[in-house]
């Protein structure tokens, strides 16, 4: 089964996430700040991560370098996408500097995540 | 016991017992709040899955959405200021036909101050608007507060016909914070562009400022031409002058250099000519070479000099060549030239350990 990370603090922003995306047939499991996600991430080698960009502890931004950074070459390209209510256009260069894969401005719409997250993945991965 | 040791004693044991009694009761308020707070989590946990199956419109029956409890319609508002699209709306339905937006539109007109407030808050979390008119009429409610939370709904609701009436709110006889009309122009996002361009050539100077503000923040090319227009028309007021060049600094379209440059080596006003300095800076288009050169030369104020200076900065190879030409000389041109050349040394060194590393 495919397997969704989400990483973010706010738990009704997590939560209605993971509903969207086990609805996509995803396996998915939540973190509330970087440095969880980024264990959690070592653990569970997800096939997509979904990162809030403003965290306790470690922010979004680290997580995505450190996992880009990271020495497991598979866990390294795992596709990142942010989600977060950084709107200005610098805010956006330096998500996609850090490694992010997509960039979801808040407010957002959860269908048009899923369709996001559901492109991101290899053919297949989503429940049609 | 004499009297006095057994007065002591009585009021000690006075004292212990009150103490005791104020011990007892926090505990006892301590216990009751966890509780709360708990049943809260609780309600809200069981809650959450229904407002899930709000969002694909399987709900139940009617009868179930309607007798939940309040505490469903907290985590909906909660919910629908981060959501957007189709989702959105289902929710913003949910508070409609739970009665929630017809209540809070009655108490818009409450006695209290903070039972308007919490209507209006309410109203434009929600996005009602077909309530748009109640809530630019609170715009000129006796209390601050209101007048805030009114505005700021007027953002959250997204309606475009709010735009005329916030800038107007900024100089009305109690007028409404610029930085809380502005946030709210900003949350209105694009759809507030066109009357933003209008209220360039219209309204009151603290208006026209908000407005080149906004339009620079947004990096709107379409209002150039109006924005150079206000840059460079002496008549006009210096603050909404000085925030035409700001804006057009941000826009960064070399359209605007060469009227940014007259306004530098032109206007009689430092902050105007400091802004249009920073302007052609950003910009960074090599016809501002001239002009920047001759304001760190002949400016009459150290501010315009420096400002040009590290505009120069930003101007590339070019810009760098005229600030090290400067450097030696020994006035407050050299000075402004070298503080510029320092800073610019300083941004590139993380670079260069970049690379080194």
């Amino acid at each position: 089964m495919t397997r969704v990370l989400v990483v973010d603090d706010d738990p009704v922003i997590a939560d209605l996430v993971a509903f969207r995306l086990t609805r996509l047939g995803l396996d998915v499991s939540v973190e509330t700040d970087g440095q969880a996600g980024l264990a959690a991430a070592r653990e569970l080698r997800p096939d997509l991560v979904v990162l809030d960009w403003m965290m306790p502890r470690m922010n979004g931004l680290e997580m995505c370098a450190a996992l880009r950074a990271d020495p497991d070459e598979a866990l390294a390209r795992t596709p990142v996408l942010l989600l977060t209510a950084k709107a200005q256009e610098p805010d956006l260069e330096r998500g996609f500097a850090a490694g992010a894969t997509d960039y979801i401005v808040k407010p957002f719409s959860p269908r048009e995540l899923a369709t996001r997250v559901t492109a991101a993945l290899p053919p297949g991965s989503v429940a049609p | 016991m004499t009297s006095l040791a057994q007065a002591v004693f009585i009021g000690s044991l006075v004292v212990t017992l009150l103490v005791v009694v104020l011990l007892v009761a926090v505990a006892v308020e301590h216990g009751a709040r966890t509780r709360r707070l708990a049943r809260d989590a609780r309600r809200r946990a069981e809650l959450t899955p229904l407002v899930h199956a709000l969002l694909d419109g399987d709900a139940g029956d009617e009868a179930a959405m309607t007798a939940a409890p309040a505490l469903l319609d907290e985590l909906v508002l909660e919910l629908l200021p981060q959501l957007r699209g189709a989702d959105r709306t289902a929710l913003q339905s949910v508070l409609l036909d739970r009665g929630v937006v017809t209540r809070a539109a009655g108490d818009l007109t409450a006695r209290g101050a903070a039972r308007r407030g919490r209507a209006a808050v309410l109203l434009g979390n929600a996005a009602s608007v077909e309530h748009t008119g109640a809530l630019v009429e609170l715009l000129g409610d006796r209390a601050p507060e209101v007048r805030n939370a009114a505005a700021r709904a007027l953002g959250k609701n997204g309606d475009a016909a709010a735009v005329g009436p916030l800038l107007a709110a900024v100089t009305a006889g109690q007028p409404l914070p610029p930085g809380v009309a502005g946030m709210a122009l900003l949350d209105l996002g694009v759809a507030a562009l066109p009357s933003l361009r209008a209220a360039l050539d219209a309204g009151f100077p603290v208006a026209q400022t908000l407005a080149a503000e906004l339009l620079g923040l947004h990096g709107d090319p379409a209002s150039t031409t109006t924005l150079i227009a206000l840059v460079g028309d002496d008549h006009r007021d210096p603050h909404a002058r000085r925030a035409a060049a700001q804006a057009l600094g941000r826009i960064g379209s070399p359209v605007a250099t060469a009227a940014l440059a007259d306004v530098l080596l032109g206007s009689g006003h430092a902050p105007l000519q400091c802004a249009a300095a920073e302007a052609l800076g950003r910009i960074g288009d090599a016809g501002g070479l001239r002009a920047l050169t001759t304001g760190l030369r002949c400016a009459p104020t150290v501010d315009v000099r420096g400002a040009c200076a590290d505009a120069l900065a930003l101007t590339g190879d070019a810009g760098h060549r005229q600030l090290v030409a400067h450097a030696q000389l020994r006035s407050a041109t050299g000075e402004a030239a070298r503080s510029a050349l320092d800073v610019l040394a300083l941004s590139r060194r993380p670079a260069r350990q970049a690379a080194a590393a």
